[in-house]
């Protein structure tokens, strides 16, 4: 049984008094000590999709038209508000991708380590400051018995991200999402945060779904990776057969815009034009005012998703005859 | 080779105090006695550790945070000893693009007062009309439309917002511009877009660009220059080629070492 | 059209708060018309009908001067208008320049706020008080003076506030682009304060009324002779058991105003931007 299991998930956002659909039909699953990767444009909902396994919909204007995550055995939608909190921040711990927004700037980091611990682990406040600075300290985090009194805005950028994953690590949980927790490290304590997390996925079995927009970090961490184009996954596949095998134009395109580091190059091949936003109407497939395989009929009809061979899918007319530039 | 630098730095210093008078008073060096020097026309990259304070000598020649210490030369003028009314003029040729597009926008204000302040703060236009055709030109230099001017920040993505952030800093036309980890909140293929278009406009303006970053693939593509930073200090200067091929310090070894690479061999 | 769709947006599941505004609304368009409303002038003597019942044609009954109290009452709806709208007025110029400037420049502020702390060291009814007795009874007079007391706390939240604006990006790069203090401040800082500035206005409207009220009965307010809710009470409380509907009528009236106020504020605060939410707590 999969820790983790997201079926046909619906998302839908309210402008004004329309109903746009932003997560459409999304379906993956994670087992115990699985790591899968989430890529994808900003914008196309990857954070949403996160956020609605979280609960954390409510007050926003996005709803959830169908679709059910089942959380070992427990369908997360139907919990109760009461339920959901003894199990969210404990069991499921999320690392959010705003550092600055999600960390209030009026307190000490500390304090808000140091709350979080004693809300979920029931620990005495000075055992809790004890734990809150090994954290830091396991973050790399220099000085962590002076740090632990700074507030974020005296912290660098990487050093507030690796505060909010010390905050996620502290109550050791079963499944952890982690939404672009990297953007802000170097190399170096990115290897040291990615060492941290896999340590944890062996200590416990934790499951992890790591969203980036970095695929030399996906490539080197995830099992299986799916990737994200407008509310929908194009291509899902486990993460060697992706990369050897590449079959979205998306796919591919990403891949191509990478600045790579063995060789010079004097043009990067960035994807023309941008995302589509939310409230254009496209007919035919999302990608095909950007595609450079695109025919007729990607104008038209909206390509079904196609099994190319176990576990590996893909959304294009033009799968299986592979695409060469 | 004076007369070739633009910017000089010398032995500077930015030091923070944390704590008041009743907790011990903690001294952090954020930048600890660093010297170096930007030519004209120049792409320097400053690449290291998370919290070893690339940030903080951004801000430190922008003024932003005030030095402890040291020289910052800019075209043969003492940037940190001249009084703030002469600095505010010296601003206009030493802009600074900020990390976070969502962050330094502010929402209340439409694109075309965001983008009309440098021109009015720095009396580059007459009127308001003068202004208008400037921002619409600037605009379809970074890639996007004239109407955009009308709209508010949070109508944009990520992307076209640090594009409206690069127009705010181009339209003065600065002779130094100081990017802070400018593309690294975008996704990837914007990315791509954005670090084109800064690289093309850079070479058409031939202006030096201090590029501030911790994406070694990012850094190898734009930059003449590296300089790698360690805990305050800049441990190994050179050019692009001797940094990435024969690297010498022992950190700048690790850092190219620990780039999670994608295995190219299988995809090609 | 669009604004009360707006307002109703606001609103929606809050209609306790929706028959407040519905209630302010009434006493702000009765303050416009008092003229047209009141059957008889407010300051008209008339010692033989003195502590009449309430009926007709006195609605609410006559004071010991035989004075419409039905009168009395509309314009006093006009007095609590303006007492309100004068005081926030003057608490928000007053206490905005005072706590944006504080904040903004660090050594004026800490000269500033110790000034504001001391003031806020006093209860509010007896700053009031102290400040009334050096001063003449007069509406300018009371609108300044209870203006000043808001004027602290309000220093107190736009200092907060502001510090905390300081601090975002998009000043500094403002300040890159060549802005000065001027325009950070008024272009860059104060618009992002409006709409937490609204949600303070709304309750230092309902505090006021309070206050007012406190200074006329004690007698240290509005001059006697003045239409007010809180003169009212003042004047008549002698004849509590005689004339019980002489208290009644004004001391609904500043009851209803005041709970109503502070529910329109409640549902401002909720909507106000969440970086603020902690920031202001009412008075
Ligand atoms: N609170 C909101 N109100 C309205 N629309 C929203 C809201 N939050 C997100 N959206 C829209 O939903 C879409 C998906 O957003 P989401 O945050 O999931 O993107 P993302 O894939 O995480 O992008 P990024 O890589 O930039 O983080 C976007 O088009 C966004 O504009
Ligand atoms: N206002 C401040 N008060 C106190 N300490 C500060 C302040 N700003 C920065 N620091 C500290 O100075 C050091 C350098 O910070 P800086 O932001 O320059 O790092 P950085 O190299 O830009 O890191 P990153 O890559 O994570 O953004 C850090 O240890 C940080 O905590
Ligand atoms: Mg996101
Ligand atoms: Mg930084």
């Amino acid at each position: 049984m999969p820790l983790l299991e997201v079926k046909n998930l619906n998302l839908s956002v309210l402008t004004g008094n329309d109903l746009l659909p932003v997560v459409r039909d999304v379906s993956f699953r994670v087992d115990e000590n699985q790591t899968l990767g989430i890529v994808g444009e900003s914008g196309c909902g990857k954070s949403l999709t996160s956020l609605a396994i979280m609960g954390l919909l409510g007050g926003t204007p996005i709803s959830m038209t169908s679709g059910s995550i089942v959380f070992s055995g427990q369908e997360l939608t139907s919990l109760t508000n009461k339920e959901r909190r003894s199990i969210m921040g404990n069991q499921i711990a999320m690392i959010f991708q705003e550092p600055m927004t999600s960390l209030n700037p009026v307190y000490r980091v500390g304090d808000q380590i140091i709350e979080s611990l004693r809300k979920h682990r029931q620990m005495t406040k000075t055992k809790a400051k004890k734990r809150a600075i090994e954290l830091l300290d396991l973050v790399k985090i220099p000085e962590p018995e002076n740090r632990v009194e700074s507030y974020p805005h005296q912290l660098s950028g990487g050093q507030r991200q690796r505060v909010m994953i010390a905050m996620a690590l502290a109550c050791d949980p079963k499944l952890l999402i982690a939404d672009e927790p990297t953007t802000a490290l170097d190399v170096t304590v990115q290897d040291e945060v990615l060492a941290l997390i896999r340590d944890l996925q062996q200590r416990l079995g934790t499951a992890l779904i790591l969203i980036s927009h970095d695929l030399g970090v996906i490539a080197n961490t995830c099992d299986y990776v799916a990737v994200m184009y407008r509310g929908k996954i194009v291509e899902a596949a486990p993460t060697a057969d992706l990369f050897s095998n590449v079959n979205h134009p998306y796919t591919h395109g990403l891949l191509n815009s990478i600045p790579v580091i063995d060789r010079d190059i004097e043009w990067l091949k960035a994807i023309p034009g941008r995302v589509p936003t939310i409230n254009e109407k496209l007919a035919g497939c999302a990608f095909n005012p950007r595609c450079n395989i695109a025919e007729n009929i990607c104008t038209t009809c909206d390509p079904e998703q196609i099994t190319l061979h176990d576990d590996h899918y893909v959304r294009c007319h033009f799968a299986k005859r592979g695409t060469n530039d | 080779m004076i007369s070739n630098s633009l910017l000089e730095v010398r032995n500077l210093h930015t030091h923070f105090t944390l704590g008041g008078w009743l907790d011990t008073k903690q001294v952090i060096r954020a930048v600890n006695g660093i010297t170096f020097h930007i030519n004209r026309g120049e792409v320097l990259s400053l690449v290291g550790e998370s919290g070893c304070g690339k940030s903080t000598v951004g801000r430190t020649l922008t003024r932003l945070e005030n030095a402890t210490s040291g020289q910052v030369i800019f075209d043969g003028k003492d940037v940190l000893q001249m009084p703030a009314s002469e600095f505010r003029i010296l601003r206009r040729d030493i802009q600074m693009i900020f990390q976070d597009p969502y962050a330094s926008l502010n929402p209340r204000l439409k694109i075309v007062t965001t983008l009309s302040e440098p021109l009015f703060c720095h009396k580059l236009v007459r009127s308001r009309s003068d202004a208008r055709e400037k921002i619409a030109d600037i605009l379809e230099r970074v890639g996007m439309d004239r109407n955009d001017m009308h709209r508010y920040p949070h109508e944009f993505s990520g992307g076209q917002r640090q594009r409206i952030a690069i127009a705010r800093v181009m339209i003065l036309a600065p002779r130094l511009v100081i990017a802070d980890e400018a593309v690294s909140a975008l996704d990837v293929s914007i990315q791509a877009q954005v670090l084109n278009l800064i690289k093309k406009l850079q070479q058409e303006n031939g202006m030096a660009l201090l590029f501030i970053s911790h994406d070694l693939g990012v850094v190898r593509h734009i930059s003449d220059r590296v300089a790698v930073m360690y805990q305050g200090n800049i441990v190994e200067t050179g050019t692009k080629h001797q940094i990435f091929d024969e690297p010498n310090h022992s950190y700048t070894k690790l850092l190219l070492g620990s780039i999670p690479r994608i295995p190219m061999g299988i995809y090609s | 059209m669009i604004i009360m769709q707006r307002v109703l947006w606001i609103f929606k599941g809050r209609r306790l708060a929706l028959i407040g505004l519905f209630w302010l609304c009434l006493v702000a368009v009765v303050a416009l018309i008092a003229p047209l409303l009141a059957p008889f002038d407010p300051f008209e003597i008339n010692p033989i009908m003195r502590l009449s019942e309430p009926g007709i044609p006195y609605l609410f009954g006559t004071d010991h001067f035989g004075r419409d109290s039905f009168s009395r009452s509309v314009y006093g709806a006009r007095m609590a208008i303006i007492i309100g709208l004068g005081s926030v007025s003057v608490a928000l110029i007053v206490g905005g320049v005072v706590g944006m400037l504080s904040a903004y420049f660090n050594r004026l502020g800490h000269f500033l706020m110790r000034v504001v702390d001391v003031l806020m060291a006093f209860p509010a009814l007896l700053l009031a008080l102290v400040l009334m007795t050096l001063l003449e009874r007069s509406v300018t007079n009371t609108i300044i003076v209870i203006g000043i007391v808001y004027a602290t706390t309000t220093a107190r939240i736009l200092f907060g506030m502001t510090l905390k604006l300081k601090e975002e990006v998009f000043i500094d790069a403002a300040k890159c682009a060549g802005a000065g203090h001027g325009a950070l401040l008024f272009r860059h800082i104060l618009p992002n304060l409006i709409s937490p500035i609204l949600v303070q206005a709304s309750f230092i409207f309902a505090f006021a009324q309070l206050q007012a009220a406190a200074l006329d009965f004690l007698g240290l307010g509005l001059p006697p002779e003045i239409p007010s809710w809180g003169n009212m009470l003042s004047e008549e409380r002698i004849y509590v058991t005689r004339a019980p509907w002489l208290l009644i009528f004004p001391g609904a009236l500043i009851i209803l105003s005041v709970f109503s106020m502070n529910l329109v504020g409640d549902v401002l605060r909720d909507k106000v931007d969440p970086r603020f939410k902690l920031d202001i707590k009412g008075i």
